[in-house]
């Protein structure tokens, strides 16, 4: 009975710490203006969105300028705290960091969690396999398919391949190398996010992305629910960097045909009805 | 500003009830094989490291520092990823096609698990009187008979109490194979936190799931030594 009792104790005490968690500030943006920095949940090691640079050891990448770009309008200086696809919307919604700039796909569950910004970049969930393994869906029907736990790619080739064996990892490094250890047949997740890992594995030759689209993937940034001050904010800053070429000019720095992923801008950013 | 409303209905029945239940079955496979298979990996090693042969003596010590001193999240790994490097094409061509990730899980515990008994059972021999063996083989039993008739019998009385706290190591260590995507409990309470962002309801029920299977396996030792080794008759 005594150790029933402590249990209970115990219990009071996690409902409790849960409870402090509340601290989250209800204005964002008047918060981060008096604190003087702007907190932002990135990826860590994702090229080209957001990756450690072997040079100067500090995280890089797509994401990371437009945070940048968002605290320069602010006039504030910039603190970047790595994320899991599993842990970004906890760490957001406990306010450890005041806004997700980590490869977050828009879709509606998520929406009704945490408030998205405009689609400040535009992809679709593909493939990666081995070079003439696939050719259209049907190839990896009954076949194990590796990605990242708590992506929306899971969830969508769940429904599009029941069939499948999906294999979740910690992160897509490592379902990439279980892809080359012929662990799984293909890794799936958006195109972006494949050709980042295309572009950085040392055999490129033996890897292609089929031309196999499963949906569409528009990211936006992620702010806490109801913090409209800063919504707003964040908006006009993306809208405005649409108009002077700012956005343009990131995608190209990352994207265009100077870097390794030739892709093509097939999106601009504007106000979501 | 953290309006959560806890909703239970979603753990308690549907799919995503399923999910948990599904990982709790892979979870109590790995449990229950894993604590089979490092037990008696565990005898073997303990009565190797007292063999009075120097190769078997050394080569259970180098697997017990080995294994003791390195993380069972890094073995998983080395056990999943790593083998592939080690192993004929043929042999790797053939574990993809199996699920290994289960495989490999359960061998990265139950070599992991099975030092650490090792090393209970070694103290539980140690712990018996010298005199026994040589007593013993001075009757004519060899060295494996007496530690199998004399010697085992009794040390294994006093080692369980440090191995039952094996076993409920290796039960809740059990969760660190969600790492190589084996889908157990805590794997899928993670999926359903991912899919409907409940994550205190699916870990509640996970944490309590755990505390339940450790239990149990306490309340099945504490039979097995009141009924079967008749122990703790005065208490």
């Amino acid at each position: 009975m005594k150790k029933l009792v402590a249990l209970f104790m115990m219990a009071a005490v996690v409902a409790v710490a849960a409870k402090s968690f509340a601290a989250a500030p209800a204005d964002t943006l008047a918060e981060v203006k008096k604190k003087g920095v702007l907190v932002a949940g990135v990826k860590d090691s994702l090229p080209p969105f957001g990756y450690i640079d072997e040079k100067t050891r500090t995280i890089i990448g797509y994401d990371i300028d437009f945070i940048n770009a968002i605290a320069k309008k602010l006039g504030v200086k910039v603190e970047l705290k790595p994320v899991t696809s599993a842990s970004r919307m906890p760490q957001l919604q406990e306010g450890n960091i005041d806004i997700i700039a980590a490869t977050m796909t828009k879709n509606p569950e998520r929406a009704k969690q945490i408030d998205f910004s405009h689609t400040y970049f535009f992809t679709g969930q593909k493939f990666i396999t081995k070079k003439g393994s696939m050719k259209a869906l049907k190839d990896l029907e009954g076949k194990k398919i590796g990605t990242a736990k708590g992506s929306t790619s899971e969830q969508n080739v769940k429904k599009a391949l029941p069939t499948a064996t999906v294999l979740s990892f910690d992160d897509y490094p490592q379902a990439f190398l279980a892809l080359q250890q012929g662990k799984v047949q293909a890794v799936t997740t958006d195109e972006a996010i494949l050709a980042g890992i295309l572009a950085k594995s040392p055999e490129k030759g033996k890897y292609e992305i089929p031309n196999v689209q499963l949906s569409d993937e528009p990211y936006g940034l992620g702010m806490r629910k109801g913090d409209k001050n800063f919504v707003d904010f964040v908006n006009k800053t993306i809208l405005e960097m649409e108009k002077s070429g700012e956005a343009q000019k990131i995608f190209d720095k990352w994207f265009g045909p100077k870097t390794d992923f030739h892709l093509l801008r097939s999106f601009k950013i504007t106000a979501d009805k | 500003m953290l309006s959560y409303k806890f909703d239970w209905s979603i753990i308690l029945t549907g799919q995503y009830h399923d999910w948990l239940v599904s990982g709790l079955k892979v979870t109590l496979q790995l449990s229950v094989a894993g604590i089979i298979l490092s037990f008696l990996l565990g005898l073997v090693v303990a009565v190797m490291r007292m063999s009075h042969l120097k190769v078997f003596r050394w080569s259970a010590c180098v697997f017990l520092e080995f294994t003791r001193n390195t993380p069972l999240l890094v073995q998983i790994f080395f056990w999943y990823f790593g083998s592939y490097k080690l192993l004929p094409t043929v042999v790797n061509e053939w574990l993809n096609s199996t699920s290994f990730e289960f495989a490999a899980g359960l061998i990265a515990l139950t070599i992991y698990t099975s030092a650490f008994i090792a090393e209970d059972i070694r103290s539980g021999v140690l712990s018996i009187p010298k005199e026994q063996m040589e007593a013993a083989q001075s009757s004519g039993f060899s060295y494996l008979r007496a530690m199998q008739f004399i010697i085992l019998p009794q040390a294994v009385r006093i080692t369980v109490p440090p191995l039952v706290n094996q076993f409920l190591n290796l039960a809740k260590n059990s969760s660190l194979a969600m790492t190589i995507g084996v889908m157990e409990l805590t794997y899928q309470a993670r999926q359903v936190e991912s899919y409907t962002f409940k994550g205190f309801e699916a870990f509640t029920a996970a944490t309590l799931v755990y505390l339940a299977i450790s239990i149990i396996i306490t309340f099945l030792v504490d039979q097995y030594n009141e009924r079967v080794l008749k122990l703790h008759k005065a208490a």
